[in-house]
Formats: structure tokens, sequence, C-alpha cells
């Protein structure tokens, strides 16, 4: 290494050598398809779904990550005020302009390259003429603008994310108003061309102010907001256990975002029941779009929920959380009592603001209307037993994003959690394309239908027998005692039972044998992932 | 009637991969006094800490502490022990009132009036966050966790490291208000070693994951005279590492 450029490739390649490794696999697989099976003649047929999920989804996701890398993104809060450059590297003997300008270099190379090489190798469906050179411009424009906004010290806590999202949504406007009114390549060159050198002024003033330090204080504006929080009454009262006092710890440390997202998100939401209030079709799209927020956001929030060390880069359980005289069930049950929280603080907003907004905007009595078909077809218990079971599965399911990742979380151990990031997305990968083809498929489909419950029998037997061996391995290492492993298994018991009469109630038996609705009951209560978060933990706090 | 060891290690040994990082540890620590715990970095002695405070497994011998594993018995074992680590882990986004707060419902023998008390004397605002805290002010508000309850163990890991000197006169003297209650023990790990001669009964020398001399500091000193002179806890270290 002869100098600071190498120096700082150096740095990226090795520490993101896997996701570039991974990467490289991804376009050498796409290569191979085109190159080898396309060459020799045979025609792929590629509808949109399989080709979002074989490139647009994969390509997608790249770039955020190269986004993330070459911005320092992964390392550092989003939020602070601060500058997100790495402050060690600050002291290197280099200029703010090096500094700035290598990691934008390499950024804006790769982030081209990739454009270039998914345009080469990627299955286009026949009728798309696919641009050469804007896409990469454009690409490389927001990774630009990424790094110089996010190397930028901020005036205000979470600034730095609202300018950052309106000014990367500006750009993404204009392009899309020039595609609108097909321009041609040269005018999306003209557009685009100034960004990058635009952005790389920014950032090599953001990177010198970063340097000496200089970080620009608003926060003395709010002073009088700060004081008057300061002046609401605090919780003076004695937790009454420690039980509740690590539940309060929970819910503070992540309990509240879920809430805060779905609230955030719910007024852009119900707002396209105003615009689309005489179209029925759109009126129960937007309402199943926003009956789905809660488990969706769930999915993002669970990343932070899992962590065992939340705010920091290391994965293992802090000593101040490791040392609490708290029992590792203790500890997990904190956790999961949270989660209930945050998913019924979560649903109370969107079972709230849904009636409000149909009201507002004059679009209940469709809702209404739907409502009497229901009872019509079905008779009204029936019908309310449906709603209440489709909401409970809707509640469950929230909770259940935020949970179910809990036991590789709370292992702590790095080459897990990051085993299983790529392991569900391969499957994701597989699965998907695999699924469209098996629904286009009759003949499969006959035979998977055929099949259904011994598919269903063994994963059953697959969940139980896991059940089984996490309850001894919980036994054995007395994590849990007898009489609590004895009171979860009843109440499993009984949700399942619950389950299984309310579907055999809703489903006659014409329609489905009950055995299959037990099944399926069994399958679908939490039960195996779930109850390995203390032997997770246990492996962590104890290593 | 009490055990008279606080702490009993045996045979412990563990492993990093290929590095050892405690090799057949035995120690015993009894209760009462100060138990200085020197070495430096790297030596094993956070290691062995993290043995005694049950966040490491032992690979290979026992750790018992008031008689009890703290693999197996955490809530038993953590109740007791007054714990300062060298990481300063706080969470940053309480504020000290919270932190306290928090901190208490653990451990019924919280002292309302100690712990004001010490937070006074650290002069530690309530409506701060953590996260603002100097350095020293947050050694001084884990401190204060670690001590209102009045633990029968204190464990004091790196106190010191990085912290200027009258932060560091402050935990000096949390662990003389400490021992001057009677039957309570402090288990002291520095590379500081003058500040460890202050206070510590006992001595423990670790190196390279093996102890190399353990006695009372008397006892040390006593055995380390040259021409006459008695030998500073540094020169002592200095020698027997030197020879290890």
């Amino acid at each position: 290494m002869h100098s600071p450029a190498a120096a700082v490739a150096w740095q990226f390649r090795q520490r993101h050598r896997w996701g570039l490794i991974a990467l490289i696999g991804y376009l050498f697989v796409l290569a191979m398809i085109k190159l080898v099976i396309l060459e020799r003649g045979q025609r792929i047929d590629l509808d949109d779904e399989s080709f979002a999920f074989l490139v647009v989804v994969p390509l997608t996701a790249t770039f955020l990550y190269l986004l993330s890398v070459f911005s320092f993104g992964l390392s550092g809060d989003l939020a602070a005020r601060q500058s997100m450059y790495p402050a060690r590297m600050f002291t290197l003997p280099v200029t703010a302009a090096a500094l700035a300008g290598w990691p934008m270099l390499y950024g804006t190379a790769a982030i081209a390259i990739l454009w270039l090489a998914t345009r080469l190798f990627a299955l286009w469906p026949s009728d798309v003429e696919v641009p050469v050179i804007w896409p990469a411009l454009l690409a490389a424009s927001l990774l630009a603008w990424t790094q110089a906004l996010t190397w930028m010290p901020y005036p205000l806590r979470g600034l730095r994310v609202i300018i950052t999202v309106l000014w990367l949504a500006m750009i993404d406007a204009v392009v899309m108003v020039a595609l609108n009114f097909k321009a041609p390549e040269t005018v999306m060159l003209a557009i685009l061309a100034p960004h990058v050198p635009l952005a790389y002024f920014t950032a090599r003033f953001a990177v010198g102010r970063a340097r000496c330090g200089e970080v620009p204080d608003w926060r003395g504006r709010f002073a009088r907001v700060g004081r008057t929080a300061d002046a609401l009454p605090r919780p003076r009262d004695h937790f009454p256990s420690p039980a509740r006092a690590q539940l309060w710890f929970e819910w503070r440390q992540y309990g509240r975002s879920l809430p805060w997202l779905v609230a955030i998100l719910l007024p852009f939401e119900l707002a396209l029941l105003f615009v689309f209030s005489h179209t029925p079709e759109l009126i129960f799209e937007v309402l199943l779009f926003v009956v789905f927020t809660p488990p969706f956001m769930a999915a993002f929030v669970a990343a932070t929920v899992s962590k065992s060390n939340a705010g920091s880069d290391s994965y293992g359980v802090t000593p101040f959380i490791a040392t609490r005289p708290l029992t590792n069930a203790s500890l997990i049950a904190a956790k999961l009592k949270a989660t209930i929280w945050s998913t019924l603080a979560a649903w109370l907003l969107v079972l709230i603001a849904i009636p409000l907004a149909l009201r507002l905007s004059g679009t209940s009595p469709m809702v209404i209307e739907w409502k009497l078909q229901i009872i019509q077809a079905v008779g009204t218990p029936r019908a309310v037993a449906i709603v209440l079971l489709g909401l409970s599965a809707l509640m469950a399911s929230t909770w259940k994003q935020l949970v179910q990742s809990l036991y590789i979380g709370m292992s702590g151990r790095e080459w897990l959690v990051k085993a299983s990031v790529f392991v569900v997305l391969s499957f994701i990968a597989i699965i998907v394309p695999l699924a469209h083809w098996v629904v286009g498929n009759r003949v499969v489909m006959a035979a998977l239908w055929n099949n259904f419950a011994l598919i269903a029998a063994v994963l059953v037997c697959f969940k139980l027998s896991a059940a089984v061996w996490i309850a001894m391995r919980l036994h054995d290492s007395r994590l849990l005692s007898d009489r609590t492993l004895v009171i979860g298994a009843v109440c499993w018991d009984v949700a399942v039972f619950a389950l299984y009469g309310l579907l055999a109630w809703i489903f006659p038996a014409l329609l489905f044998q009950h055995y299959l609705l037990a099944l399926v009951a069994i399958l679908a209560i939490p039960l195996a992932r779930l109850s390995a978060a203390p032997l997770a933990l246990a492996w962590n706090r104890h290593r | 009637m009490a055990s008279e060891w606080v702490i009993i290690v045996s045979e412990l040994t563990r492993r990093f991969g290929a590095t050892t990082a405690l090799a057949s540890v035995s120690l015993s620590v009894p209760r009462g006094g100060v138990y200085g715990l020197v070495g430096a970095n790297g030596a094993g002695k956070t290691t062995l800490i993290k043995h005694i405070l049950g966040l490491l497994r032992a690979e290979s011998g026992s750790v018992r502490v008031f008689g009890h594993d703290p693999v197996v018995d955490p809530v038993g074992v953590l109740s007791r022990i007054g714990y300062l680590s060298e990481e300063r882990d706080l969470p940053g986004w309480m504020r000290v009132d919270e932190l306290i707060r928090y901190s208490r419902a653990f451990y019924p023998a919280w002292d309302d009036d100690y712990a004001e008390e010490l937070r006074r004397a650290f002069a530690l605002d309530p409506a701060a966050k953590i996260k603002n805290l100097s350095k020293g002010q947050k050694a001084r508000m884990g401190l204060l966790i670690a001590l209102a309850y009045r633990p029968e163990l204190l464990v004091l890991d790196e106190p010191s490291t990085g912290l200027d000197p009258i932060v560091r006169r402050d935990i000096l003297g949390a662990v003389i208000r400490t021992i001057a209650d009677e039957g309570r023990t402090v288990l002291f790990s520095s590379h500081l070693l003058e500040e460890v001669e202050q206070v510590a009964d006992h001595v423990t020398m670790i190196h390279q994951g093996k102890i190399v001399l353990s006695a009372p500091l008397q006892a040390i000193k006593e055995s380390h005279r040259v021409d006459g002179r008695v030998l500073s806890l540094d020169e002592i270290f200095v020698a027997r590492v030197g020879k290890a």
C-alpha cells in the first residue's frame, strides 16, 4: 500500500469483502444465464413479477448496500448532528479534498459498474429499450449526494435524515418528470451531469468542517421547548419489581419505534382515501395497504428489537445488561412484553385512524356496503368471527414479526446474524420465482394440493421436534423452571385449540377437512423459535 | 454463618482461539478487605473478572462466588455484587435520575439516602442525559449505581483508566468507604500499581494468563527488599514479570 488512495480502497475492500463477493456471485449467475443459456438459443419468457424478483429487487438491495458502504452509513448514528465521516480518518495526513474525493470516486465508479454489469447481464424484457449511460449517472449522483449529505454536520438532530430524503427525492422527481416527457438520453445526461461535481464540492466542504470539529448548534433556539419538557413531571415512583423496571427499559429503548413509524405513515396512506373517494376498488386497496402497515413496519423494527446490543456495532450483550441480576428468561420476557405493548399501541393508532378517515373522507358508506355483503353471504356471527380472526391474525403477525428473529439476534454472534440475513435473502430469491412458477403450473398445483396434508404434517413434526429439543435444553440448563415450561406448554395448547375451534366453526368440513385445520393451527401459533430466545441469550450472556 | 471465602476460582483455564487468556488460574478471595488484581494490559484481568461475574463460562476449572456458580445462578450472585465496568457502557438515552430509578429496582437493599448523598458528592445533575456526561462523570455515575445498595462484593475493573486525578480520588474514596463497612469485600483490577498499593490488603499479579504472585501486600513488600530498601509494587511487578 503506497498511497492514501490505495489505503482507502483497501479499507472498503477488506471490510466489505463478503458483500462484494456475494455481489460478484450474483452478477456471475446472471452472466451465466444470459451468456450460456440464451446463447444456445433457449428462450426464457420473463414476466413482470419474475423480472422484479430476479433483477429489480436484488439490484435495489445492492444499490442501497453500496450507498451505505460508501457513505460510511453502516456505522454511526444517522440522526446525530455530527458528521458520519469516520473521525479516525480526520487525523490522516491528507487533504479534505482527498478524504472526500477518494470514497466518492470509488463509490460512484462501483455504482456505475453495477449498472453497466446489470444492463449487460440481466434478463431484460424484450420490449424494453434499456438506456446505457444516464441510469449509471443517476445512481452515481444519488450516491455522491448521499455521501455529501451524510458527511455534513447539522445544527439539529434528525435534520440529516430529512434533508437527505427530500434532496434525493427531488433529484428522483426531476428525472421522473423528464422521463414522462420522453426526454432523450442527451437531455438526461445534461440534467444529471452537474450533480457529481456539485456533490463533491459539498462533500469537501462538509469533511473540512467536520475535521475542524465544527458542528453548528441550533439547540439553544429550542431551549424553551426543552425547558418545558424538563418541567414536565417525570415519574419518580419506584418500580414494583425488577421485571417491571426491565420492561420500562425495553419499552423506552425501542418499544415506541413501531407506533411512531405507523403514526408517521398513516396520515399519508389515509390521505389517499380523500383522493380516491369515488373509486371503490382503490378504497379497498388503500385500506388493505393501511392494515398491512404495522406488520410490514414491524419487520424493520425487529432488527433493533432482536439486537442484543442496541445502539452499538457490537453484537454481544453489553456488560451493563449482562450484569443485571435477572434471569435470562426474565430478560427475554421483558422484551416480549414490550413488543406486545408496541404492537397494541401501533394497532390502537390504526383502529382509531381508519374510522376517522373513512368518516371524514365520506367513504364510510362503501365500507358499510361491503360489511352488509359479507353478512348476507355468511351470516352475522361468522362475519364478525372472520373480521375478528383477520384482525387478530394481523395483530399476531405484527408481534410475530417483532419477535421471530429474537433467537438469532440474542445469540450475539455476528456470523449467525449475517448468515441468517443471507439465508433469508437467498430463500426469498429462490422461493418467490418458484412460487410464481408453481402458481402458473396446474399439474404442480394439483400435486401440492393433493399432498397438502402430508406437507403440513411433515412441517408440524419438524416444528414439534424442534420445540421438544429446545424444551429439553431449557430444562437441562435450568433456564426455565419445570412449572414455567408446563404453563408455557398449556398456554400454547390452549391457543392452538382455540384457533382450531374458530377455524372449524368458520370453515365447514365440506370445504376443509378438520385435521387440516388442526395442522394449520399448530403451524400458526409460534413455539420453537420463540422458546429458543432464552437459550440464545444464555449462549450470548455466558460465553 | 457466612463462608470465609467470597470468591473461589479453581484451575480456571480459558482460551480464545489459539490464545490462552487464563491458564489454570486458582485464587481465593477472603471476606472483607481489598483484593488487588494487577497486571499489564492483556494479562487476563478482565477475563478473570468476567468469569467471576458469569459473563464467561469456565471452559475447565470452576468459579464460585458466595458459594454459587455465577453462570447457573446469575440472580443470586449478581444481586450481591456491585460492578464498575471499564467499558462505561451505561445506556446513553437515560437521564441520571432515570438510571437511578431503574437500577434501584434490582436491589432490595438500595439506600436512597446514600444514593442521593453520592449524587450530590459527585455533582451529577439528575436531569442530565448519560450520553452528555463527560468520561469522568460517567465513571462517577457507574460508581454511584455500584455502591448505592452497599453490595457485599464490589468489583472494579480498571476503574481509573483514562480518568483525571479527581475522579480517581473519588474511586479510591469509594473503595475506602466500602471497606469501612465491616465484612464487605473489594476486588480491584488495575494496571496502575501505585493506586492498588494505596488501598489493597492482598495483591495478585497476573501475567500472560498465569498468576505469578499472590500474597498479602505487606508480606510481598517484606519479602522484596534490596539493600534494606522496600521496593515499590511497580518495581516488584517488573522484577516478577521479567522472571516469568
